[in-house]
């Protein structure tokens, strides 16, 4: 069966919903309907014929609109009559001499008489059966499918009305019905929309892949390691049988009875999960939608990053590791596997840029209050990167005894992937709570700021695959995404190799890697993480980029509204209500990756406090 | 016969020594280069200097920083080498991270190689695997050889495999570490040597990191085709410059 996406109404989505290759695309010329279609066409696959819909209109005006965007097709939905179709049947109208298509469309309710198709048998080429409802098309719902089965013609008709993902499995017993005998194709609308006239490709790309049995986009890592086309691991030879090693173990272990309870347990007791959905009323109030946070900043240590340094360091004792190494940017990490190795009593070295150290004091002297010792990261620019560089070196010159935990969802295969099932707690969560909160457990987006993308990562986990979550993924724009100094990956990044895996990644046109900047030393990495890459690739993810001072003001206002002083990392997320509008009904949880106290002389100074 | 190829059938100890392209001066690469033919070296790895060095100690981190700095990018590099093989003879080889060779493209970078008489290459973050199901035919239509190193960490398993994939010489990393970390061999380290040398691999073996002088030099040798010299001679040009690269070989050889 062929598929028409009816109604489109933006260039930008256009082009987005013809990538998915549906066989028509159709084009509302009815004004009265907020999916009137008044703009350009922009240049899509000749494959994809466009009909343009009518209602009752002159036909003039229905060649002129022909002519003018080039249409293969025309709908009429109104009471055009078979002489109204006969006329528009000749092909001495239209100024390229090639004939259109006429498709009639009918509307069923409860009941049909299929006499009147008699006249149109000559005059058309397709009828298209709609639901009758108050509107001329598009009110949402289905008619009984299996009137159908009286269906006297033999001409190929489009079935429309209220079509949506819900309905995949009728669609396929329909399709092994009689009825669906002369079924030429499919036609849906408004059931695949984030608002009138803008449709949601992901659903759509969904919608497509289950209809055709194929497996649904998968935005998992693959047994290769890679998500999509990124990931892998690029690691040295030396590197190898550490990586190795834990590639081969951590499923296994992560399985174990004993590591889950001990693991569940710790997050319980010592971290204090499960951290609150909190609705956040007055934030709510002043962007009209409904927005929760999800408070990881109430977790011990202030932030997302303990659930994957407990998880790893659990790892570690299990593949008998004695000796602890990890980098920090903005010293969070840090202080998270300090905490576990005091915890734990392994030794800790912690590598830390040297420019981080000197703007991140507080957590400098956390970690070493808790017997970790901070080596100063000196080469190239001393920041987040090059901690990670010496990190590697190190477990390059300690392979047996040293495990390295790495603080976010980036580096070679498995880490991307383990560093992702141990925060994948937060969305798990989120589920739960939502549901007690609004009584379903989807809410219309999750939100959250994207460094390396750990703390994003798992707030997406459980919702990568159900297609109606919208996914926002905030990078730090810094000074803004063209002024040189910025960290937005996905906007600025080529595919590329860093920290052992391939992903997308700020370069020289040279393959250098290049400093990014942000205000917030969290989200100040030159690259983001391989599922990230794939979310940004293949569109499943929006992705928004905030400045230094949008960031700062949305951190400033969630204070003042809320009584909560997020990291400046996690403000960046906050910062995209002021950016990017919602409706009133939507449900948004935020990941609120950490709390401010360690960022108190940032805001200070920008603030003049 | 690749240039690589042949060298390893001569019957005698081989040096190779590694410098940064670009170190200390943007244009001293062809003179190093002649100048290490002069003075009887045996083949040459030319370092591609790469923002972040994962696998490299201070001093070669710090050499591609300011050879970097100095203006080194693969363009530069390419236009250097030229016509290098209208003055030198022995095999030359290029080392450096994969990121910047993948950004060029990696069968135009191939081809240059090709082009200006490059025998083969050495690429620490470009995983055997990889190599072997994406890169291999493109390498084998430019008569490139690619060298995999090894560890002591290595598997005699992986190393066999790695053995049948190659076909040059294998790279034996001295120690787990990065390169120019220690000082002299240990007993941990000769058996290691003993324990490959015994494998009788279809590659001959040459050995790296941690060479510095005539000693770890011969010690090194004693059990393999020959050595790698690559954060010693990178110190000796820091410190005295590019006129005096026979008295560092001289040091190393006799
Ligand atoms: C509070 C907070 N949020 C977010 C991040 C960014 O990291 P990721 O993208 O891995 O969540 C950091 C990193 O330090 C952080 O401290």
């Amino acid at each position: 069966m062929k598929l028409k996406i009816c109604g489109m109404k933006y260039q930008d989505n256009i082009e987005q919903v013809a990538a998915l290759q549906p066989d028509y695309l159709g084009f509302i010329f009815y004004e009265d309907t907020p999916r009137h279609f008044d703009t350009k066409i922009p240049n899509i696959s000749e494959h994809i014929k466009k009909v343009g819909v009518f209602v009752n209109e002159e036909i003039s005006t229905v060649i002129e609109k022909v002519n003018e965007f080039n249409l293969d097709a025309v709908q009429l939905h109104g009471e055009e009559s078979p002489y109204y179709c006969s006329i528009l049947r000749s092909t001495k109208l239209f100024s390229n001499d090639t004939p259109i298509e006429i498709i009639k469309v009918f509307s069923i309710k409860d009941k049909f008489n299929f006499d009147i198709l008699e006249a149109y048998e000559n005059v058309c080429d397709f009828y298209l059966f709609d639901t009758k409802g108050k509107l001329p098309g598009g009110n949402g719902y289905r008619f009984d499918w299996s009137l159908l089965n009286n269906y006297p013609s033999s001409k190929p008709f489009f079935l429309s009305g209220g079509i949506g993902i819900d309905q995949v499995e009728d669609i396929k017993n329909f399709k092994a019905s009689q009825a669906s005998k002369y079924c030429y194709a499919l036609d849906v609308n408004s059931k695949f929309e984030k608002e009138p006239g803008l449709k949601n490709t992901s659903v759509l790309r969904e919608f497509i892949n289950k209809l055709n049995n194929k497996k649904t986009m998968n935005y998992n890592v693959d047994d290769r390691g890679y998500y999509g086309e990124f990931g892998g691991a690029f690691i040295p030879e030396m590197l190898y049988p550490n990586v190795e090693e834990l590639r081969q173990n951590y499923l296994k272990v992560m399985a174990e009875p004993d590591f889950q309870k001990e693991f569940d347990q710790l997050l319980k007791d010592y971290v204090g999960r499960p951290s609150p959905l909190y609705f956040a009323k007055r934030l709510s109030e002043k962007y009209n939608a409904k927005i929760y946070l999800k408070r990881e900043d109430l977790n011990h240590t202030g932030a997302h990053k303990i659930n994957n340094t407990i998880g790893q360091i659990l790892m570690a004792k299990r593949l008998g590791k004695s000796r602890i190494i990890a980098e920090t940017g903005a010293g969070q990490h840090g202080v998270a596997t300090a905490t576990v190795c005091a915890l734990m009593g392994l030794e800790c070295i912690v590598y830390m840029g040297e420019i981080d150290i000197a703007r991140q004091a507080p957590n400098v002297a956390r970690m070493k209050m808790l017997g970790a010792t901070v080596v100063p990261a000196l080469s190239g620019s001393r920041t987040l990167k090059d901690a990670t560089n010496e990190a590697i070196r190190d477990w390059i010159n300690n392979p047996v005894n040293t495990h390295y935990i790495i603080g976010s969802a980036i580096g070679p295969h498995p880490y991307p992937d383990m560093v992702t099932r141990f925060q994948a707690v937060i969305s798990e969560e989120i589920k739960w709570q939502l549901k007690a909160h609004e009584g379903r457990e989807n809410p219309d987006y999750v939100v959250a700021c994207i460094g390396g993308g750990s703390n994003a990562a798992g707030t997406y986990y459980h919702y990568l695959h159900e297609p109606e979550v919208g996914i926002i993924a905030v990078e730090a724009a810094g000074l803004g995404v063209d002024s040189g100094e910025s960290a937005a990956t996905s906007v600025l990044g080529k595919e590329g190799i860093i920290h052992g895996c391939k992903t997308l990644l700020m370069q020289t046109n040279d393959g250098q890697i290049t400093e990014p900047y942000s205000i917030s030393a969290g989200l100040d990495y030159p690259g983001v993480g391989p599922m990230h890459a794939h979310l940004s690739k293949t569109g499943r993810a929006e992705f928004l980029s905030i400045t230094d001072s949008d960031a700062m003001e949305a951190g400033l206002e969630l204070s003042k509204l809320e009584g909560i002083i997020p990291a400046i990392e996690t403000s960046h997320a906050l910062a995209i209500f002021g950016q990017r509008t919602f409706k009133p009904d939507d449900v948004i949880v935020v990941s609120l990756s950490g709390r401010g106290d360690k960022d108190l002389q940032n805001y200070i100074d920008y603030f003049k406090i | 016969m690749n240039r690589i190829q042949s060298k390893l059938q001569e019957d005698k100890k081989l040096l190779s020594i590694y410098f940064t392209a670009g170190y200390p001066n943007i244009n001293d690469t062809v003179t190093i280069i002649e100048n290490l033919e002069k003075n009887g070296v045996d083949m040459i790895e030319i370092g591609l200097p790469f923002s972040d060095p994962l696998a490299d100690g201070p001093t070669i981190q710090d050499s591609s920083t300011a050879a970097l700095k100095n203006g080194m990018t693969t363009e530069v590099l390419f236009n250097q080498l030229k016509d290098i093989r209208k003055t030198v003879n022995i095999p030359l080889i290029i080392m450096g991270y994969f990121n910047p060779m993948f950004q060029y493209g990696v069968e135009a970078f191939c081809k240059k190689c090709q082009d200006f008489g490059i025998d083969g290459l050495i690429i620490p973050d470009l995983p055997v695997d990889v190599y072997h199901e994406e890169y291999q035919a493109i390498f084998e239509k430019y008569g490139l050889i690619n060298v995999f190193l090894i560890t002591p960490q290595t598997s005699d398993e992986r190393i066999r495999y790695i053995d049948s994939i190659s076909n040059g010489f294998i790279y034996m990393v001295s120690s787990a570490s990065t390169t120019g970390a220690q000082s002299g061999f240990g007993e941990e380290q000769t058996a290691y040597f003993e324990r490959i040398a015994n494998m009788n691999l279809k590659n001959q073996q040459i050995i790296g990191f941690g060479i510095s002088n005539n000693e770890t030099f011969t010690q090194a040798t004693k059990y393999s085709k020959g050595a790698i010299i690559g954060s010693a001679f990178v110190k000796h040009v820091t410190k005295q410059g590019i006129n005096t690269i026979d008295n560092f070989v001289n040091v190393i050889l006799n």
